[in-house]
């Protein structure tokens, strides 16, 4: 390796009669002025970018199953959960993006485990008032989401690694499970109240001195999206998500 | 200089103040220059104003969270700031980043010090009253911002490393982009060095003032560019190797001057290696399979201890330091910003020049103020 510009500059000669350096301007000068101009007229034209580009986040509301890890996947708490309506008129949890607070990070789009939320080419953004910042679940929509747009979560986990399996990319809503604390449990069905997939279900497991019965969470793992919402909501702590790595 | 011909202009000595808003700033801070007539006897910068907190604000955020915000420390150094902060994390983890993953980081990292370089170099040329070297630069720089939108989606916050490996693999029309444009920017950046360096404007400009020596530089902890146009032989990519950067054959520059022109060179020619080491970058990547793991999954709590790690910053030497608490947020972050540390030494820069050496010698320190404040 050797350098490329230290090894030629600086030069020794550098009279100020020396006719190099005017011709070397001249072939430069000559140079720029056949360019074609490198700047745009931006509103009129515009630069083309890629599908993956980062811009606002996008929803695809029929996707989505209302798992807040976007909410609290998001650096600058821009997302919050808001009741909307389904197509069938039913109320569920979306999200609304504040997007006048969002820095384009892709962390919501990245960690969506059903793949709803997508990042968009969409940067023209401004709006009159702040409140026309905040985009609900339907103005999230949109039109012509690509399949470069999604982001995938691949993590390889470092056990399958150590195996020798380097073709098993996962995520952590395909690994990661709540695991109970039996002790600590009330059976209060919290837990299966907030769980989006409904992969919780309260089983009858045994009945206590005073002849009630005595209620434990079980577990769908093939369900479960390890939202963690059933660990935050548990009034007992007694649920706790358990990594695979 | 001795004081005899300094007070030779029967003028009084008097304190000016340069900035917050002023061209030669690139930012918001304060230059207070101590004149006698045309020469600087002392000169104390006042940096804050652009403070945020984000040493604190990281400490109730979850350690994913950090990255983007790691990303806004500096607006054209973001690729070497995330990836610093994921390093620090993978120290305190004990994880091994994937080898497509340390490439790639690799390339993304030279094409953030070749941007950077660029926008210093056009913000020299402003300083210095040439518009062209400006727009040029920032002509080519364009091209490496398009490869960051092609890599990761956005020009500036790429927040492009993840604790673990890298939030994509490079899409299949990426290395094709890169080779063109850095084939592309290897000729213009002759274009660009014709208009600096045959220039005998600005060479004088530069040349000859604002020495440093070796010892100076040690004490006043001067670290990156500015350190190598110093005579100091060292760069944390060769010395204290990360990522890929053991397995990858670049030269380091350093030129024993001491001046502004010296520091001036040495960037010049860093833009040229690291168009090197990104061409040896792909052609390792080609040797790794494509369907190779690019990113591993790892806990998102961090055991308690403390951590560091550094790495070469366009700017200098960059060192983040992390006690963790056992706990999903940091308990402590604090970063050790190079350009926090150059500013400091402006008195011995900027001792003996002429006020109109301000804006030459100061561009050299190449100030970014949302590291040096945070
Ligand atoms: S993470 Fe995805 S599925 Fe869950 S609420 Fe957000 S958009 Fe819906
Ligand atoms: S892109 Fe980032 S900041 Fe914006 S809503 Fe998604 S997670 Fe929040």
């Amino acid at each position: 390796m050797a350098m490329k510009y230290l090894d030629k500059y600086p030069k020794k000669f550098r009279g100020t009669g020396g006719i190099r350096p005017i011709l070397r301007v001249l072939r430069t000068m000559i140079k720029t002025t056949l360019h074609r101009p490198v700047t745009i007229l931006y509103p009129y034209e515009k630069e083309w970018i890629p599908d993956n580009y980062r811009g606002r986040p996008g929803l695809r509301f029929d996707r989505c199953i209302g798992c807040g890890i976007c909410m609290r996947a998001c650096p600058t708490t821009c997302i919050t959960m808001v009741d909307a309506e389904d197509d069938d008129g039913k109320i569920v949890k979306r999200p609304q993006v504040n997007v006048g607070r969002c820095m384009m990070c892709g962390y919501c789009a990245e960690y969506c485990p059903v793949d709803a939320m997508t990042t968009t080419p969409d940067y023209e953004l401004a709006e009159f008032t702040r409140k026309d910042m905040i985009y609900d679940p339907r103005r999230l929509a949109f039109e012509g989401t690509t399949e470069m747009m999604e982001v995938h979560l691949e993590e390889h986990l470092q056990s399958n690694l150590d195996k020798g399996i380097e073709d098993k990319p996962t995520a952590f809503f395909d690994t990661d499970r709540p695991v109970l604390d039996d002790d600590l449990c009330i059976g209060c069905s919290k837990c299966a109240k907030v769980c989006p997939t409904s992969a919780i279900e309260m089983v009858v497991v045994g009945q206590n001195a005073k002849g009630r019965d005595i209620k434990r969470p079980k577990l769908d793992s093939t369900k479960c999206v390890c939202c963690e919402n059933c660990v935050i909501d548990c009034p007992k702590d007694a649920l706790k998500i358990e990594e695979v790595l | 200089m001795s004081e005899l011909s300094r007070t030779g202009y029967h003028t009084d000595k008097m304190w000016v103040t340069m900035g917050p808003q002023h061209p030669f700033s690139h930012g918001l801070w304060t230059l207070r220059v101590k004149v006698d007539g045309e020469y600087i006897l002392d000169a104390e910068p006042e940096v804050g104003y652009l403070h945020r907190g984000w040493e604190k604000e990281c400490e109730n955020r979850t350690y994913a969270k950090i990255i983007p915000m790691a990303d806004r420390l500096c607006y054209s150094a973001s690729m070497t700031w995330s990836h610093l902060y994921c390093k620090v994390a993978e120290e305190a983890l004990d994880v091994e980043v994937p080898e497509r993953a340390q490439y790639l980081r690799v390339v993304a990292d030279e094409i953030c010090r070749i941007q950077s370089h660029l926008m210093w170099l056009a913000a020299l040329g402003t300083d210095l009253g040439n518009l062209t070297i400006f727009l040029w630069c920032l002509r080519e720089r364009e091209f490496f911002l398009d490869l960051n939108v092609r890599l990761c989606g956005q020009r500036l916050t790429t927040n492009y490393p993840r604790i673990g490996g890298v939030r994509n693999d490079m899409p299949y029309y990426f290395e094709r982009d890169c080779m063109r444009v850095v084939d592309r920017f290897e000729n213009s950046l002759w274009d660009i060095i014709n208009l600096t360096d045959e220039s005998s404007v600005f060479v004088s400009r530069l040349k000859g003032i604002s020495y440093l020596t070796k010892k100076q530089v040690a004490n006043l902890g001067i670290t990156g560019p500015a350190m190598r146009g110093c005579g100091v032989d060292y760069d944390v990519r060769r010395d204290d190797p990360y990522a890929a950067y053991d397995k990858l054959d670049f030269e380091v520059p350093v030129l024993k001057d001491g001046d502004a022109y010296a520091r001036y060179r040495v960037r010049v020619e860093e833009m040229f290696q690291s168009c090197e080491i990104i061409r040896q970058a792909f052609n390792a990547l080609q040797k790794i399979p494509k369907t190779a793991p690019y990113r591993l999954k790892v806990s998102k709590k961090i055991p308690a201890g403390t951590h560091m790690a550094h790495i070469e910053d366009p700017r200098g030497d960059a060192l983040m330091y992390l006690v963790s608490d056992g706990s999903g947020s940091p308990y402590r972050l604090k970063v050790r910003s190079p350009v926090f540390v150059n500013v400091s030494a402006s008195k011995a820069m900027l001792d003996g020049c002429r006020v109109a050496d301000i804006p030459a010698v100061m561009a050299m320190i190449d100030m970014c103020l949302g590291e040096t404040d945070r």
